[in-house]
């Protein structure tokens, strides 16, 4: 390994594998990882890795799903050792959102039609536009990364590439600047006053020289943020590919799936619609495959199989979001991590006492007694709560005494079917509470200050008004979860059976 | 040193750590379990795993979730010194794009000691910060955004968070981002894009438990015995202390404080009014001072109204409020003066005065505001006719008949009656 010259190289501790050195490696090292050796030498979860192997296999069939091999080929050699931070950061890195993996499995349909798309596009010479929607979450810019570096390895004369994020636009209308380039730009400051959008279409319009061009690839990210009142920037990007002369095959992503009819209608009658290919929201199954394939470059089993399931579940009913999936699973690890270190911090109380009668054991021999060196489903349990939980009913729960009772008091004057009401209504509302459980109130500057409170933390909305007593106030809460929070304490319990008795009178 | 220089210097102590935050959250930090600890571990497991990261810390204000990150930061800092730069964003300054950008490069130009310029658009500074995402992370430093007010950046388009966070996505980038927010529901507020992007880590900054609070109190007034202090007289304090704190009268006043807000920072100001009642003389602290302290920090400024104004000004309010309960919605001068006259002739009160005297009185309790006209309009009719509301509740009212020094006892009869 060539060495590498860098400063401060005794200070940083050598817990991290250092991107650098896997840089290096790689030319180095082109290996086929079939011998588990060490971690440290799996290149296949890095994004540096070689991709030759995986490139090949996807590049001649895009189509084939490369889970033909069975699932039974998920067999661990060794067991995980989790106090090993070596092994413990291969796992969060190979879960990790920015781990791009170098196989995207359940997406080869959609990339398919895509690269189709592009390759006769390119084959013909013509220009041409696409449309790609889905939810946050399911894989858009990663399968456009992977079909751009497909077609430019296809491709016999390169296209030029342009991958540009609107959201970095400061005007909507620089997007046509930087399609035109920086060498076009620097002639157009000898005076002419074109846009950049007048020079594209120019140059789009006129005949022979631009057939020696190339064929230019252009894929706008998070399309929507172009929209503007008029939509002119949006008609004129796409209007672009239409043009006679024209040799730009644009790729717009966004989340809207008709986005394309309701923003560009005129499209339509020039009969150039957009393509549209729609990346639905992740299933249950296909969570799974995604999961379990990130973790097939480790070499031991790190979760149980029924968490990695109950985990897929659970992210495919909400949202099907990926991102969502291995945030989960992230935290399951870091759940395992503290019930290590209690469990570990336990072990140390308890050795100073036995020491003198038993033999010393390590930590590693207790923790295989204790088996933790598996996620198991508790810990997912514990991991899918805190993701998905709100946690207002613990926050409702810990505030203190009078500012419960200004909750309670507007849920009682919201009971009737009032969206509504003032802060002296709930003034009178909270004096009343106190009289009839005997506590003393607060005064009235208190209780604006309390109001205040509430408004900040999100529980409830209080308006704007010249007079303190006349400002709105509504709930932001459910009333249901207010109710189910405060009804074990006994104080307020008696108060909501009170009014539902009422109501159901 | 003499009883009383070291009591001074005693109370000097303690009111300089009520002020110091990160010295009045450092007990809370100490179990596995605090945010302290938590938080601590995720920004420490974010370094050196090399990893990015987004967390968000939410809690009412004055719970100290700002002194919890500083702590945790310098801590930090003196662990890992060269892999990690802070920069701070505030939601009330850096909501709008171009702003938060140019602050964003601005503070990264300071860190690395390179020249900043302001005439850099908006373009330049978007392409610098991910530039130094880059390089930083290629150098294994660590950048860690403090996003304060982190529901205001939830404004608009959201863009500065989409930028983040997407530069976050990357592999070559190595940043934590942490937002500071009062709102519990700060997460529902953002975009679908980027609350997808966010990582859903929450720690929530509760108001402490009743063993929490012992231990707080006892750290912050305890007396140091190895500093400049007299050493009997330290333990002398301490002990004294230790006998207040497990008072019953003592919880009890300090439970009856924090049911209105029971945050640290509103404990920490009735303390710091505690401690200055101190007898200097004797130089302990004792139960009075905070007896003292509870209703001078928990004003009612109607109450102490009240007990200003004068036995006519009582007996107009009174009447006032025997015409609310008759439930005569509107009222004005003239009716009060006709329930007036028939209490006089009920119950032959001592005190009844002439008619523009009475006017007099209404004139001032309208100054004060303890009343109010209702109609905003008509300023042509005179003061008699225009009809008025009061503007303190009955309980206040009857609060403030108790505690008048020499109410008749009339009034407070027809207050009884009414309540």
């Amino acid at each position: 390994m060539p060495a590498i010259v860098r400063s401060n190289a005794d200070s940083t501790p050598q817990k991290r594998r250092l991107r650098s050195d896997a840089a290096a490696a790689q030319d180095s090292q082109p290996s086929i990882p079939v011998k588990w050796k060490s971690p440290r030498r799996c290149t296949s979860a890095s994004p540096n890795c070689p991709s030759n192997r995986a490139a090949i296999d996807s590049s001649e069939n895009p189509g084939k799903s490369p889970l033909k091999k069975s699932p039974d080929r998920f067999i661990p050699n060794s067991k995980w050792s989790p106090v090993d931070t070596e092994q413990m950061r291969a796992v969060k890195e190979a879960l990790h959102v920015s781990t791009a993996p170098s196989t995207i499995v359940c997406r080869e349909d959609e990339q398919r039609r895509v690269l189709e798309f592009c390759k006769v596009c390119m084959e013909q010479e013509k220009a041409g536009s696409l449309y790609i929607c889905g939810c946050p979450g399911t894989g858009k810019s990663l399968s456009m990364e992977k079909v751009k570096q497909l077609l430019v390895d296809w491709a016999k004369e390169q296209p030029d590439v342009l991958s540009i994020n609107c959201t970095s636009l400061a005007k909507t209308s620089d997007i046509f600047s930087k399609i035109l380039g920086d060498a076009q730009r620097r002639k157009k400051a000898n005076g002419s006053t074109t846009s950049a959008l007048q020079q594209l279409q120019n140059v789009y319009s006129q005949n022979p020289l631009s057939s020696a061009k190339k064929m230019m690839l252009i894929i706008a990210d998070e399309l929507d943020y172009l929209i503007t009142k008029d939509r002119a920037v949006l008609h004129d990007l796409f209007l672009l590919t239409t043009l006679p002369f024209s040799r730009c095959i644009l790729i717009g992503i966004a989340n809207a799936i008709d986005l394309a009819d309701r923003f560009l209608p005129r499209l339509q009658s020039l009969n150039c619609k957009p393509m549209v290919v729609t990346f639905r929201a992740y299933d249950k199954d296909q969570i799974l495959t995604i999961l379990q394939e990130r973790l097939l470059a480790l070499p031991y089993l790190v979760f149980q199989p029924q968490a990695l399931e109950l985990c897929a579940r659970k992210v495919a009913a909400a949202s099907g979001d990926m991102r969502k999936a291995l945030c989960v699973c992230r935290s399951a690890i870091e759940v395992l991590e503290a019930e290590l270190r209690k469990s570990s911090s336990n072990f140390n109380l308890s050795t100073v006492e036995k020491a003198l009668f038993e033999q010393q054991t390590t930590a590693a021999d207790i923790l295989r007694k204790q088996e933790i060196d598996v996620v198991r489903l508790d810990h997912m349990v514990v991991a899918l709560s805190k993701t998905y939980r709100t946690p207002i009913v613990d926050t409702i729960q810990s505030l203190p005494q009078h500012q419960q009772i200004v909750l309670c008091s507007a849920v009682k004057l919201f009971h009737g079917g009032k969206k509504d009401t003032t802060v002296g209504e709930l003034n009178k509302s909270y004096m009343d509470f106190c009289k009839s459980t005997l506590i003393p109130p607060v005064g009235s500057m208190e209780l604006s200050t309390i109001c205040r409170v509430l408004n900040d933390q999100g529980l409830l909305k209080v308006g704007q008004s010249r007079d303190d007593k006349s400002k709105r106030v509504t709930l932001r809460v459910d009333e249901a979860d207010i109710t189910f929070a405060l009804q074990g304490i006994r104080f307020f319990r008696n108060c909501f059976q009170q009014f539902c008795s009422k109501h159901i009178d | 040193m003499g009883r009383e220089k070291a009591a001074k210097e005693a109370l000097n102590l303690l009111r300089g750590r009520l002020c110091d935050p990160t010295f009045v959250f450092k007990p809370l930090s100490d179990s596995p379990e605090s945010n302290y600890s938590k938080l601590k571990f995720i920004i420490s497991s974010s370094v050196t795993d090399a990893c990015n990261n987004s967390i968000l810390l939410l809690g009412p204000r004055g719970s100290g979730k700002i002194a919890v990150l500083e702590l945790v930061l310098k801590d930090l800092l003196l662990e890992y010194p060269d892999m990690i730069s802070v920069i701070r964003l505030s939601g009330l300054l850096h909501s709008d794009d171009n702003c938060a950008f140019k602050e964003i490069a601005r503070q990264l130009c300071v860190e690395h000691d390179l020249l900043f310029s302001k005439m850099a658009s908006f373009d330049d500074n978007s392409q610098f910060m991910i530039a130094m995402l880059r390089e930083c992370g290629l150098a294994h430093k660590t950048i860690i955004f403090v996003l304060d007010e982190f529901d205001l950046f939830a404004q608009g388009k959201q863009r500065v968070l989409y930028s983040l966070l997407d530069a976050m996505q990357s592999i070559t980038s190595q940043a934590v981002v942490i937002g500071v927010s009062c709102r519990l529901d700060a997460d529902q507020l953002l975009e679908k894009r980027v609350r997808s992007r966010f990582s859903h880590r929450k720690l929530m900054f509760l108001p402490p438990s009743k063993e929490d609070l012992q231990r707080l109190l006892g750290h912050i007034l305890s007396l140091p015995l190895d500093s400049t202090l007299p050493r009997d007289y330290a333990v002398e304090f301490n002990a004294k202390l230790q006998n207040m704190l497990a008072d019953e009268k003592f919880k009890q006043t300090i439970y009856t404080y924090m049911n209105s807000d029971a945050t640290v920072n509103h404990l920490l100001r009735f303390l710091f009014r505690a401690v200055s009642y101190m007898d200097l003389g004797s130089g302990f602290l004792a139960l009075e001072n905070f007896k003292t302290a509870l209703p001078n920090i928990q004003r009612q400024p109607k109450l102490e109204c009240i007990t200003d104004c004068s036995i006519l000004e009582l007996y107009i309010l009174v009447c006032m409020k025997r015409l609310e309960v008759k439930e005569q919605n509107l009222y004005n001068f003239n009716s009060v003066m006709t329930e007036y006259k028939s209490i006089h002739d009920t119950f032959q009160t001592s005190d009844y005065y002439a008619r523009n005297v009475c006017l007099r009185a209404f004139e001032h309790l309208q100054q004060r505001e303890l009343i109010c006209f209702t109609d905003n309009r008509g300023h042509n009719q005179s003061v008699e006719f225009r009809p008025v509301k009061l503007l303190i509740s009955s309980y206040e009212l009857q609060q403030g008949l108790k505690s008048y020094r020499s109410c008749p006892v009339i009034l407070l009869k027809l207050m009884d009656r009414e309540a």
